[in-house]
């Protein structure tokens, strides 16, 4: 997401008291939601975490004093399927993109092997409920932006060998060949090149994922790709009106095609009150980042550090509402509304986004199933949305990808 | 390049192409071939004969070749592989020296990517192969087995993530270096700059280890074979290198070298190029700077720097010099005369085949891989045991692999960092 505005919050001590209400409830449903939960398979389509494998200060083995992710905090939330995303700044294209997205790659094949008593790699659906059934963590790989392809078909082949699942087609900025949703328009959507690109992660069986490209580029890899789509990290235009998150057509046309918008938890994609708010103080998403990004002359430490500190300004100065995780259920819900329980999932963003009061971490995921449990969702449809309808998207991928290979 | 060793080396030239004024001789080859022993052939057609350096990747980029087509030109493709009874090759991702950085990564996940296509392309024929034991399972299926070489360390640019990534997309040995040195390890036709393997190096070469892939010292300086051989927790291999002791080349390895690679369970894979295999067209070479310089300067002229091409255009000038009684002529039987210097120095249990097909100047008579029965006929007739020649075809090379597997399987199982 904005990842320049990536603040790792403390759970604070006043909001936990709250937490601990709500988990004891003495109607039974809490109890059921429970035995649901973390009897499903619950994957997450995007989670950042990945940048922090570089940090000395930072193991996925033990629990961390900040961020959302690591394994015990996963145990605890019943998360058991992740996508690690492969990120570098939409900026850098080309050889050192490459090199750079390979660095990722095996930062998280290494601690997939450092953990392996907890935590395997799997490039398949059906890999994934194995590891379910064995009660480890299924570890998965998204590239986040299609400039790491380094405008190479064959390196994004390369890239599916070494197990990436989805490729999300622009970041930030545009690339090569894609229109990013948060920059100016220069392909009018996807070019030629990007529509081999899409042909070509169809024939691989890596999934196109088209959150953060621009409403043109979806439409044009909604038309070209022979398998459903993916948003691994968007949420809904209709509740919060940000360009990174869909509108009900989008929603109706990707659904209308077998795919799932995975909702995404940062506050300023699900809450209009908290994005109006930021845009005011800020003067934009895009904005704030351009002239953070210009001060520290692309220094991307200083663009963490200035951004983190802005952030922290704005909270402090009480310019910016409390968001609820509760916005999450609204997103989901209307979805669900629109175009039915089987195209809808979870792409929290942890560790890349500003997470909601009550979704400090992934620890809080069960909150999301008894929330839909209380809204009187069916035991099988709560299901769909924790995991299965990505599994299903995932499936027809792969099926897709064996017929046309064996044309 | 700076000198003749690496005209040799750098423009990888010298592909072996059919000329009308040739013919003849090879017609006569092939009438010599035929008289291969049955007992020969049936022990080379039952034999896993692997050929440890080919550079047919070059040829794969412009997405037009079809390796399963014979060709006219060239020495690698399946039916002449079939012919040959090659059931195992490792194809080289190679880049020149010259380039490195981040576009020396990009270009060999390019070639890696290469490879796999034409495997895919031909799941008849072709099977990927990481490991000793696939390579024996695709034998038994009549398969024959495609294996992933990184020849120079340069392709790393200094990044042990990039060298797992190699590793994860089946990568089995890695030359340490080039023609020229690289960030880390210096080479055998180079100025020395690190004096063999820097402290970097050595973290490479024990990281090879622990990924089980092969560390290769063929192109790198004697020092950097010396401080590879010390570092090593695996035997390692020469991909493509021959004996200095019959041809005086840096790229050869000296008797002593030799000694030292075996009393560590290694392998020297011999190479087929003629200015690593007679001295005599070496000589020539140096003493006809000339005849380089014009061949190098026509190259680039013909090709500019498109490398396939290079291969191409190289050798078929090479030969022209050879036609014209410019350069001497090299017969094929020299190869089996490396063969027999490496196993008297070193044993039977230390030598295999590394031809450099695709990427050197063949010697009459082993101008493709369809030749290769006349390697077994002829140790035979020299009177090698039927389980030597075996050795020599393709075992030893294996049992190398199996134990640099296994040694790789050792070492993961320690804590990391």
């Amino acid at each position: 997401m904005r990842r320049i505005l990536v603040i790792l919050c403390v759970s604070a001590g006043v909001t936990a008291g709250s937490f601990l209400s709500r988990t004891v409830s003495a109607d039974g449903i809490a109890e059921r939601a429970r035995k649901l939960h973390f009897s499903s398979i619950v994957l997450d389509t995007h989670d950042d975490t990945t940048q922090r494998f570089f940090s000395k200060d930072f193991d996925l083995g033990k629990r961390n004093p900040d961020g959302h992710v690591d394994i015990p905090r996963m145990r605890e939330g019943g998360m058991n399927a992740i996508f690690f995303s492969i990120w570098i700044d939409g900026r850098i294209m080309g050889p050192p993109a490459v090199e750079k997205a390979l660095d990722q790659i095996d930062a998280v094949h290494e601690n997939v092997l450092r953990y392996s008593k907890d935590v395997v790699f799997c490039r398949s659906a059906e890999e994934v409920r194995r590891a379910h059934a064995q009660g480890k963590i299924a570890a998965l790989m998204g590239v986040e932006g299609g400039h790491m392809i380094g405008n190479d078909i064959r390196v994004l082949r390369m890239f599916g060998d070494l197990g990436v699942r989805y490729i999300t087609l622009a970041h930030f900025y545009n690339d090569e060949w894609a229109d990013s949703s948060t920059d100016k328009p220069a392909h009018n959507g996807l070019t030629d090149f990007g529509k081999d690109v899409v042909r070509e992660m169809n024939r691989q069986g890596i999934m196109v994922d088209i959150s953060h490209v621009s409403d043109k580029t979806f439409f044009d890899a909604l038309e070209v790709s022979k398998a459903p789509l993916i948003a691994s990290h968007s949420s809904c235009r209709a509740l919060c009106n940000h360009p990174r998150d869909m509108s009900d057509d989008m929603i109706r046309a990707l659904a209308a095609k077998g795919g799932v918008i995975q909702i995404n938890y940062e506050r300023s994609f699900i809450d209009q009150a908290y994005k109006d708010a930021y845009d005011k103080v800020s003067g934009g998403v895009v904005a704030a980042t351009e002239k953070i990004t210009k001060e520290c002359a692309d220094d991307a430490d200083c663009i963490g550090r200035k951004s983190k500190d802005l952030q922290t300004q704005l909270e402090a100065s009480g310019a910016l509402p409390r968001v609820s995780w509760e916005r999450i259920i609204d997103h989901i819900d209307h979805v669900v509304k629109l175009v039915g329980p089987d195209h809808v999932g979870l792409g929290s963003d942890f560790d890349g986004a500003t997470m909601p009061d009550g979704m400090e971490d992934c620890s809080k995921l069960p909150k999301i199933t008894e929330a839909l449990m209380r809204k009187g969702y069916k035991d099988e449809d709560i299901r769909k949305i924790l995991g299965e309808n990505l599994l299903r998207v995932m499936e027809q991928t792969e099926n897709a990808s064996r017929e046309l290979q064996a044309r | 390049m700076q000198d003749g060793e690496t005209r040799i080396e750098m423009p990888r030239i010298f592909l072996t192409a059919a000329l009308g004024v040739s013919t003849c001789c090879f017609l006569a080859v092939a009438v010599k071939s035929d008289e291969i022993s049955a007992r020969a052939k049936k022990l080379h057609f039952s034999s896993i004969v692997v050929d440890t350096h080919d550079d047919t990747t070059q040829r794969f980029l412009d997405g037009k070749f079809d390796i399963g087509a014979r060709h006219i030109d060239g020495s690698i493709d399946i039916p002449r592989m079939r012919e040959g009874g090659l059931d195992a090759i490792f194809f080289s991702i190679w880049i020149p020296s010259k380039v490195t950085g981040q576009e020396a990564v990009r270009r060999a996940l390019t070639q890696i990517a290469a490879v796999r296509e034409q495997v895919s392309a031909h799941p008849k024929d072709l099977a990927l192969a990481t490991t000793a034991s696939e390579v024996r399972a695709a034998q038994k299926r009549g398969k024959i087995s495609a294996l992933l070489a990184v020849e120079g360390g340069h392709m790393i640019n200094s990044n042990l993530d990039v060298l797992r990534n190699f590793a994860g997309l089946g990568v089995r040995y890695m030359t340490l270096t080039h023609s020229g040195n690289d960030e880390w390890a210096d080479s055998s036709t180079d100025t020395p700059a690190h004096n063999g393997l820097t402290d970097f190096g050595k973290d490479v070469v024990q990281e090879m280890n622990r990924l089980g892939i092969m560390v290769d010292i063929s192109h790198v300086s004697d020092k950097t074979f010396y401080d590879a051989l010390e570092v090593s927790k695996a035997p390692m291999i020469a991909s493509h290198s021959s004996c200095r002791a019959l041809c005086d080349a840096p790229r050869n390895m000296t008797d002593q070298m030799m000694k030292d690679l075996a009393a560590k369970g290694g392998v020297i894979q011999i190479n087929y190029h003629v200015g690593f295999l007679s001295q005599e067209f070496r000589n020539a070479e140096r003493a006809n700077p000339e005849i380089n310089k014009a061949i190098g300067e026509e190259v680039q002229k013909r090709c500019g720097d498109d490398e396939a091409c290079q291969l191409l255009e190289g050798d078929r000038l090479t030969r022209e010099y050879v036609e014209r009684g410019k350069l001497p002529r090299v017969d094929w039987e020299k190869i089996v005369e490396h063969i027999d210097h490496a196993v008297k120095v070193a044993g039977a249990d230390h030598v295999g085949l590394g031809s450099d097909f695709d990427g050197a100047n063949m010697p009459y008579g082993m101008e493709d891989a369809s030749r290769l029965p006349k390697i077994t006929d002829a140790l035979l007739k020299k009177g090698y045991s039927a389980d030597d020649v075996k050795k020599i075809l393709g075992e030893n090379t294996l049992r190398v692999m199996a134990e640099a597997e296994r040694v790789g399987r050792e070492l993961s199982k320690q804590p990391r960092e």
